[in-house]
């Protein structure tokens, strides 16, 4: 970041002017290159160009420190960009911001340049910056440094973390004017200390959010009760901090942000900042069985789109989902462009798990060209300043819009052409954008969402508030009945009410046992024993059932395992290495009772029948309708056996059996229900209906990740027979067996619910807003079953066509049709 | 420690001075109701003050007896340790030594001078997390009084009382700002401060001093008992049948806050005595404690007889570290006339021939050296000392060669022996030197025989650093 501002205002020298112009050819040369080997016209399914948009300036708000002025001066910055004055202006008003930029549109001074003034102003003010993760602190940390200087170190600015030496606590703590952290360490390290903190306390006027959509799902509930937790300690020392949160362009800004904070939010959109030219392309692979879906290895395509801009000199970065895949394309990529005797290597993997050093060794080496290609993971789609690049080619959709769009934005930084190349994989969702574009590069639909009430986070997040500090008579902490949840809390023996304050009665260090990052600490331990036992990770218990059972083939850090034993008493999975081709599937069998229903609704056209016309009597009305309804379910799930699924073909080569316990769980669900009129209407017979509804099924769950921004682990799904009223006693949960779950139809289902389920206790707030979707959520997963080229089921639609009868693609889309009206 | 400098006389004049003016004030207590249970059981009165009330017990003891503090010890005890100590005590006969640190550590020796301002302090908590959810529901005090010792023990019927508590804390710590503690640097006063801090009302009282007595505790006794908890010492180290009290009934620690919780929750308030009685044999046994340590570092008392031979090394160590390179010297040879196992003697041979060679009496060291490098199963350090000593001030580089040879071949050895990958890691790290070492000691030998009788350098500028 610190560079691009810098050379902003440099001129171009003829020199780059040049460089510009060629680069254009060699990004469209390419482009030629690809169209020409697109024969049947489906592997490029769009191509939109960005014309080079010029930046917006303002000046200098009056009121900025001068000394922080010419600071910035030094560094090349003269002006701002509008956007950047706004949100400084914003700031200086007191309110609480969140400014939705996207990459490398100058951000962080939207931030620092209020907060510095401030402190410049006040020597007493403090802020806090929170960054998801711990390396997005370091880099701030190195910007701020930079400035510091500029400022004859004037300020105090360190990080905090688990990293930092037991030494130098002490004197952070007293001296640091901005810590940077992350929210885990403030939940566990700092809010639980808080005495030693009065300094900051006393004196925090600034809360820095950045990347505010990453806290979404289970991590954004966790952070809205940490927010709760810290303005709690903040009133308690007399100060009300301001936030200023940034996020990436996702649909809810505001509402996530205010969510969040639980306060009013202005939200800035405006983007001044210039952008380069830009080609977006989406790829496909070519289509090798048109049967089976199966297409060519998105991973050695993307190898080949990237070795194509290599080849005419671009500087180019690889995105892979995973670990695995990055090692995979660096080899391809290294094969193909040899290193030079005598010159350093010009392509490099990074991703978590390099050590720093070598991390900074290749961030220079991207900025001042000498590695021509890197390949990495996630690692560097946060801003972590590399300079600007000519081409990005993503293998495989990154998940969530915003990622991709955030991906994207490493190429053409600065001036110049540039590309983006998205690969699609054959997974439904990457199918659905590449034949969707429209969707894509229309405006973002991708909301976030949070459930801060989730009774198991909140009752957690009760008890280290009532550890940090007593919980008075008069105390809020989110919607629920504070003085209630501590008598229970109470007579579960944590906490005591003395006078009229409940205290922390407990040896236990609330804190500790919380993860931010799952909804219940409980977790499995995983210790590899093919030579002396090492532990080489965890799972929390609900992946655990499915990822680490005997005889499953688990991966890690691109080597796979085979589960030798699970100690379900002890959480402890031991695993050997292995070197196999195929992966294994858990079946789950899952059962779903409606608790309560918290809203329903009848929808879809009534067909009248011909003869009778409007005065038709009801009894002869042919209702083809189906609700929509969310509320608390309780789940109860098992998982009965397993699927090995061999590698790129998703061949089902063989299956297992499996005792494994069973586990109930609480939470919230959407659910639709086909009324019996509709799925008789259907001219299939039943064992394909029942396929088509698991097939439709499939496709909802996929679309609805896609909608909430979250992990297909988020969600689960199940089909049961629309209940005669809620919690009746009849709707009892039957003893499950495999051959019931892997068949999944044994039994014919009159009037179904379609479950897609909060995969996790207390549900984490995606109920309501699929409830509300409904219509979209239906709308886009019969596009994306209509779009699918595949003749009867593809795992890109409606799950593979071995698994499911002959006809579930067209059942499933009769069933949508009549969902549709 | 000879006390002549400027600053160490202000520091004085600052001791002297009370730590805050306090008023002559009513600390009579009020008798405890007859329906307030736990008071009566305790035998405690009820205390109260602007803030409130909260219960107080009272006690004198005899035992221990009141220990008039020497002034050797207390110069030890303040002193700095760790690397900063070993550093200024290299740097002694400088002119700037280590200012802050000794300032603090003659600020600590003056402010110690006076036994009538020193507070003994213990607290009975409901975690030992820390953090500010862990409580200090009972705080023992004690201090010397009539040839004995006053404990008096403040007592948290209910958390509303707390504010009380801790400002008659604050009261008490200001008559007597000197606080001595057993593990209290790292866990009560901590803990206290926080507590102060979240009053929002009272100060964290200000101390002149702080002695926490684990540290030397650990010095002195961790090679001979391991454990150096309270009770530990107690059996092993002070007399137990001089002690006045005895703990065959007493309470394990670990149950403390679960009695608590129990009491406030309306259970019955009688493990509570237990309690309380526990904390007053730790603040007994942490003012007996300390008179053992006080005659252990006297220096007039050099009657160490009837002192096991781990203890006067343990007593070595605890000297060396503290730049009494004298004392340490003669009590490690004490330690090893008086007969120590051979792990032990292993040690204490190792670091008696430091001292020696510190001292410049190589022939002492080298002795040692030569006894070290006989062992079969260790003495490579010994060896390259060895090594070094011939290279250097022996001029015998055949001899320097033997031992590096013999130090290389202990390395291989012991690489083959060890299991454990870090140890190889080590001893491949050893092979390493003394490589280096022989590969220079040859070239040296055979740039002399080819250049006559060319004189050898003094010392090797080339390895730089002088090497240890």
């Amino acid at each position: 970041m610190a560079e691009s501002l810098a050379v902003r205002f440099a001129k171009p020298a003829p020199l780059d002017q040049e460089r510009r112009s060629s680069t254009l050819a060699r990004v469209n040369q390419v482009l030629d290159g690809f169209a020409a080997r697109d024969h049947a016209g489906e592997m490029l399914t769009a191509v939109r160009h960005y014309p080079a948009r010029e930046a917006q300036w303002a000046a200098f708000p009056e009121w900025i420190h001068k000394d922080l002025q010419a600071a910035y001066t030094r560094k090349g910055i003269r002006q701002l960009y509008s956007h950047q004055a706004a949100a400084a202006e914003a700031v200086h008003a007191g309110k609480n911001v969140v400014i939705v930029t996207p990459t490398a549109s100058g951000k962080t001074l939207c931030y620092n340049l209020p907060v510095l003034d401030a402190i410049l102003g006040d020597g007493d003010t403090r802020a806090l910056y929170l960054f998801p993760t711990k390396a997005l602190a370091q880099d701030q940390l190195a910007e701020l440094h930079d400035l510091n200087q500029r400022l004859e170190n004037r300020l105090g600015v360190f990080t905090y973390d688990g990293d930092t030496p037991s030494d130098a606590r002490k004197a952070i703590r007293e001296k640091s004017h901005i810590v940077l952290t992350n929210p885990d360490m403030l939940h566990t390290g700092i809010l639980p200390h808080h005495t030693r903190w009065t300094r900051l306390f006393e004196n925090l006027k600034y809360i820095v959010l950045d990347e505010l959509h990453t806290y979404r799902g289970v991590f954004g509930s966790h952070l809205c009760n940490v927010l709760r937790r810290l303005q709690r300690i903040a009133k308690f020392y007399g100060s009300t901090p301001q936030f200023i949160c940034c996020s990436a362009t996702i649909a809810n800004p505001g509402e996530l942000a205010s969510k969040l904070i639980e306060n009013d939010v202005e939200v800035l959109v405006a983007n001044g900042a210039p952008a380069a030219e830009k080609t977006f392309v989406f790829y496909n692979p070519p289509v090798v069985n048109r049967a089976l879906g199966i297409r060519r290895s998105y991973i050695n395509e993307s190898s080949r789109v990237a070795q194509e801009f290599l080849k005419h000199d671009l500087q180019t970065m690889v995105f892979a989902n995973s670990r695995l895949h990055t090692e995979l394309m660096l080899t391809y990529l290294q094969q193909a462009n040899p290193q030079i005797p005598g010159k350093p290597e010009t392509i490099r993997g990074y991703r978590g798990g390099y050590l720093p050093t070598e991390r900074r060794e290749i961030e220079r080496g991207l900025r001042d060209g000498k590695i021509r290609g890197v390949v990495t993971t996630s690692a560097m789609e946060l801003g972590i300043d590399v300079g600007s690049l000519d081409a990005v080619v993503m293998a495989g959709y990154p998940g969530t819009i915003a990622a991709t769009w955030q991906r994207a934005g490493r190429a053409g930084r600065r001036s110049g052409s540039s590309c983006a190349v998205l690969v699609a994989s054959s997974a439904p969702l990457d199918q659905f954008i590449v034949r969707h574009p429209d969707y894509f590069f229309g405006n973002t639909p991708e909301h976030a969402f949070i459930q801060p009430d989730n009774f198991e986070v909140l009752i957690n997040h009760l008890k280290c508030a009532a550890f940090e500090l007593p919980i008075g008579p008069t105390e809020q902490f989110g919607e629920v009945d504070v003085r209630d949840l501590c008598a229970r809390l109470a007579e579960a023996g944590y906490l005591h009410l003395a006078g009229e304050n409940y205290h922390w009665t407990h040896e236990s260090y609330p804190a500790d046992t919380i993860s931010l990052r799952s909804v219940t600490s409980d977790n499995f331990i995983i210790i590899d024993i093919t030579g002396k036992p090492l532990v080489i990770g965890e799972v929390d218990f609900v992946s655990a059932l499915t990822t680490v059972h005997e005889k499953a083939i688990y991966i890690h850090g691109g080597q796979q395992y085979h589960v030798e034993h699970l100690d379900f008493k002890e959480r402890k999975a031991y695993v050997k290495q292995v070197d196999v081709d195929y992966y294994t599937d858990a079946i789950r069998y899952t059962q779903v009772r409606v608790l309560e229903i918290a809203n329903t609704e009848r929808r879809g056209p009534e067909r009248v029948s011909q003869e009778y016309g409007q005065e038709c009597p009801s009894m002869f009305r042919t209702s083809l309708r189906h609700w929509r309804s969310h509320g608390d379910v309780l789940v109860r799930s098992q998982v009965v056996g397993f699927k090995k699924i061999k590698f790129l073909t998703n061949e089902n080569i063989g299956a297992g059996q499996l005792e494994m316990p069973e586990n109930e769980m609480h939470t919230t669900s959407y659910w639709i229900t086909l009324e019996r009129a509709l799925l008789e209407s259907l001219p299939y017979s039943i064992s394909e209906r029942q396929s088509g509804m698991f097939g439709l099924l499939y496709a909802l769950e996929s679309v609805a990740t896609f909608l909430l921004m979250c992990d297909g682990r988020d969600l689960g799904t199940a089909i049961g027979e629309r209940p005669p009223a809620p919690g009746a006693e009849t709707e009892e949960l039957t003893p499950m067996r495999m051959e019931e779950a892997i068949g999944a139809n044994a039994k014919e289902f009159f009037e179904p619910n379609l479950y897609l389920f909060d995969a996790y206790p207390g549900g984490i707030g995606f109920s309501e807003p699929l409830f509300r979707a409904h219509e979209l959520l239906v709308e886009k997963t019969r596009e994306l079953i209509q779009a699918c080229p595949c003749e009867a089921g593809c795992p890109s639609c409606v799950g593979p066509a071995g698994d499911l009868a002959p006809k579930a693609k067209e059942a499933a889309l009769a069933i949508l049709d009549r969902l549709c009206g | 420690m000879a006390i002549s400098t400027p600053l160490d006389k202000f520091a004085r004049l600052a001791a002297l001075k009370p730590a805050c003016k306090v008023a002559p004030r009513d600390t009579t207590l009020r008798p405890t109701d007859d329906t307030d249970l736990v008071g009566r059981l305790l035998g405690a009165g009820v205390a109260r003050n602007d803030f409130g009330e909260h219960l107080a017990i009272r006690n004198w003891y005899s035992t221990p007896e009141f220990c008039q503090p020497s002034e050797s010890a207390l110069d030890l005890l303040s002193r700095v340790t760790g690397p900063a100590a070993s550093k200024a005590a290299h740097s002694a006969g400088r002119l700037f030594p280590h200012y802050r640190d000794e300032s603090a550590a003659l600020r600590t020796r003056a402010a110690l001078e006076n036994p009538e301002k020193w507070l003994f302090l213990d607290t009975e908590t409901t975690g030992l997390s820390g953090g500010t959810g862990t409580y200090a529901f009972l705080v023992g005090l004690a201090w010397w009084d009539a040839g004995g010792l006053q404990v008096e023990q403040l007592f948290l019927r209910d958390f509303s009382e707390e504010i009380s508590l801790l400002y008659e804390l604050s009261l008490r710590i200001a008559e007597r700002p000197v606080l001595i503690t057993f593990n209290g640097k790292t866990f009560d006063w901590p803990l206290l401060q926080s507590r102060f801090t979240m009053t929002r009302k009272i100060a964290v009282p200000k101390l002149a001093a702080h002695l926490d007595l684990l540290h030397p505790a650990r010095a002195l006794w961790k090679l001979r008992l391991n454990s150096v908890r309270l009770v530990e010492l107690e059996r092993h180290v002070l007399n137990p049948d001089r002690l006045g009290w005895h703990r065959e009934d007493d309470i394990a620690s670990s149950q403390i806050p679960q009695f608590y919780f129990d009491y406030l929750r309306g259970g019955r308030p009688d493990p509570l005595t237990g309690v309380a009685k526990h904390n007053a044999m730790d603040l007994r046994g942490l003012a007996a404690l300390y008179g053992k340590i006080d005659g252990l570092l006297d220096e007039r008392e050099n009657n160490l007889t009837g002192t096991s031979p781990l203890d006067l090394f343990g007593l070595s160590r605890f000297m060396n570290r503290r730049g009494e390179k004298h004392r340490a010297h003669s009590l490690c040879t004490r330690a090893l006339d008086a007969g120590l196992t051979s792990t032990f003697r292993r040690q204490a041979t190792t670091e008696l021939a430091m001292m020696s060679k510190n001292r410049g009496d190589w022939a002492a060291a080298v002795s040692l050296w030569k006894e070290l490098a006989c062992n079969p199963r260790d003495g490579i350090a010994a060896c390259e000392q060895l090594a070094m000593y011939y290279e250097r001030r022996g001029k015998d580089c055949a001899q320097a060669l033997e031992y590096a040879n013999l130090g290389l071949a202990k390395a291989g050895q012991a690489k083959w022996l060890c299991r454990e990958p870090f140890a190889a890691g080590r001893m491949e790290q050893w092979e390493q030197k003394f490589r280096r070492r022989l590969e220079r000691l040859r070239n040296r030998m055979n740039l002399r025989k080819s250049a006559g009788r060319l004189p050898l350098p003094d010392s090797t500028r080339a390895t730089g650093s002088p090497e240890r």
